[in-house]
């Protein structure tokens, strides 16, 4: 009961269909407060699927999710936006942060807007335009985004996709202060195992359906990974390609 | 200069450019930001049907009167919904579903109104004429602008949203399919309205230049609305009056005053490194 009552987010028997698939079958798993869980699987396994239907994007077939936290920020996966697009950094933490209706540029928001991007260190980005910030920049934006109504729980969609080397360390880092620093509870699909390894509590390896759960050094195990992929898959660098690296060096 | 001005025609087609032309500027933002500007042009020229329609049907028989207004507004919005369905509904393109609604709409109309005997204009139609504009044509774009403004004020955190992300959109409550419908009933609305005064062929470039212009200088979103709607403004009055001063058509001078201000914009982006067509390394070719 007590590790109930810590439960943020309780997901029973998850079916998600689209179209005529079953993308994710008899999906179940726990994400306790303050825990740092990473979604690991093949492409097309149903990993950004299962976000999706966390947050109401998709509709379940059947299942059951029960969610304890008060507040859910999603951080969706995305590289870059149109050049066409002028909005700055702050106009568009506005779109959020204001609460009028009629909306006209920023104004009294960029106050708690700089906060927001002082607290993950992208309070120089305040006045650039989305469309020209590096895939770095902008994931930490759209977690800004997502943090601005103080969720206590934090779905990430594959945020390291696309960044290079030095863009995915100042991440990681990002990562690793708000799970640590100020106690956030992330759920985190990636593809990046070595990052998995770091900074997870739990893995959750899925393809379709759950292969594996448990701590980083029971599930990135190279029989677990070589059954849920059909293959052992190698590493993942920063600019998003197998680095060839078998997972059982790193144990 | 403004004692030409000074006839009753030419003080209604300078009211309708000071009302329309910062409300077309307005709604070109969020036009070219969504990457509608051939769905606006589709419509124009989607509108021949509805003029050969509207004869053909004896619901109007004047291409610049009131009833042919009233089927051109419902025509446009007809082709606007069509289109939205079939991008909803296909697997096509949007600029296939454009391609073949054009030229099947440009094909039928221009078939109709060769079978009109007796009826030749289709250079009023396709070039519209605001020098005719009514007492009347004046109060109903006024009421039009009013309603544009309110549109895109209400909704314009939900329009840049879905601009930036459309699951972001979702999750903030936004009815995505809602708002496309009501966007693309808009700009039919728009061009309805507005296509006796600007032409088929030229309505599309007066919504488009002004914030492909803006685009090229602005480092904001607010400041592009804004330059947006200052230049369909002074696009508009600068083609009137020259279009008066030097004896020349004038909607293609309105359009050629936007493109004046569309060429100075893409100088002075260069000159202060803004508005760059190419950000990342790859031309807007590579996307084709």
């Amino acid at each position: 009961m007590e590790a109930d009552r810590k439960s943020y987010l309780n997901v029973e028997n998850l079916n998600v269909s689209y179209k005529q698939n079953h993308v994710l079958e008899d999906i179940s798993f726990r994400v306790e407060r303050g825990q740092f869980v990473c979604v690991i699987g093949p492409n097309g396994g149903g990993k950004s699927t299962l976000l999706k239907a966390l947050v109401g994007l998709l509709p379940i077939r059947s299942g059951i999710i029960r969610k304890e936290a008060r507040n859910i920020g999603y951080v969706p996966q995305q590289l870059r936006i149109d050049a066409a697009v002028p909005l700055r950094v702050d106009e568009f933490l506005s779109l959020k942060l204001s609460k009028r209706r009629i909306w006209f540029g920023p104004g009294q928001t960029r106050t708690t807007a700089k906060k927001k991007l002082e607290e993950i260190g992208a309070a120089h980005l305040m006045n650039r335009q989305l469309s020209e910030l590096s895939g770095g920049e902008f994931q930490r934006i759209l977690i800004a985004y997502a943090l601005l109504d103080n969720p206590d729980l934090l779905l990430l969609d594959e945020p390291m996709t696309g960044l290079d080397a030095r863009g995915g360390m100042s991440f990681d880092g990002l990562l690793h202060h708000l799970n640590d620093h100020i106690g956030m509870t992330i759920l985190m699909v990636s593809h990046d195992l070595h990052l998995v390894e770091h900074v997870s509590d739990q893995v959750l390896c899925i393809n379709r359906s759950v292969h594996c759960h448990g701590p980083p050094d029971q599930v990135l195990q190279p029989e677990n990974l070589s059954k849920a992929y059909g293959h052992l898959p190698g590493l993942v660098s920063g600019d998003g390609t197998e680095a060839f690296i078998p997972i059982g060096k790193l144990k | 200069m403004w004692d030409i001005l000074q006839t009753p025609e030419l003080e209604r087609a300078l009211l309708v450019a000071i009302i329309a032309g910062p409300i077309m500027g307005l709604l070109g933002t969020f036009i070219t930001l969504r990457g509608m500007a051939f769905f606006s042009d589709a419509i124009s020229h989607a509108a021949l049907t509805g003029v050969g329609l509207g004869i053909a049907l004896h619901l109007a028989n004047d291409v610049y009167g009131p009833g042919m207004q009233l089927v051109l507004i419902v025509f446009c919005c007809l082709v606007g919904l069509m289109m939205a369905w079939l991008f909803e509904r296909t697997s096509l393109r949007a600029d296939t579903v454009i391609a073949f609604s054009y030229s099947g709409a440009v094909a039928l109309g221009v078939i109709l109104i060769s079978q009109l005997k007796g009826y030749q204009s289709l250079e009023g139609v396709l070039f519209g004429e605001i020098l005719f504009a009514s007492s009347r044509d004046v109060w109903m774009i006024l009421g039009l602008s009013v309603l544009v403004l309110a549109f895109l004020l209400l909704n314009m955190k939900a329009l840049l949203l879905c601009v930036v992300h459309q699951d972001l959109a979702r999750i903030a409550g936004i009815d995505i399919r809602k708002l496309n419908y009501l966007f693309v009933l808009l700009i039919a609305l728009v061009i309805g309205f507005l296509l006796q005064q600007l032409g088929a062929l030229l309505i599309s470039g007066l919504i488009v230049i002004p914030a492909a212009a803006s685009r090229m200088v602005a480092t904001s979103f607010r400041q592009m609305l804004l330059l947006s709607a200052a230049f369909g403004l002074l696009a508009g009055v600068l083609g009137i009056a020259a279009s008066a001063q030097l004896n020349l058509p004038t909607g293609p001078t309105i359009v050629l005053a936007n493109v004046a201000f569309l060429i100075v914009a893409m100088a002075l982006g260069a000159i202060l490194g803004r508005g760059k067509l190419v950000r990342s390394g790859t031309s807007q070719l590579d996307r084709v």
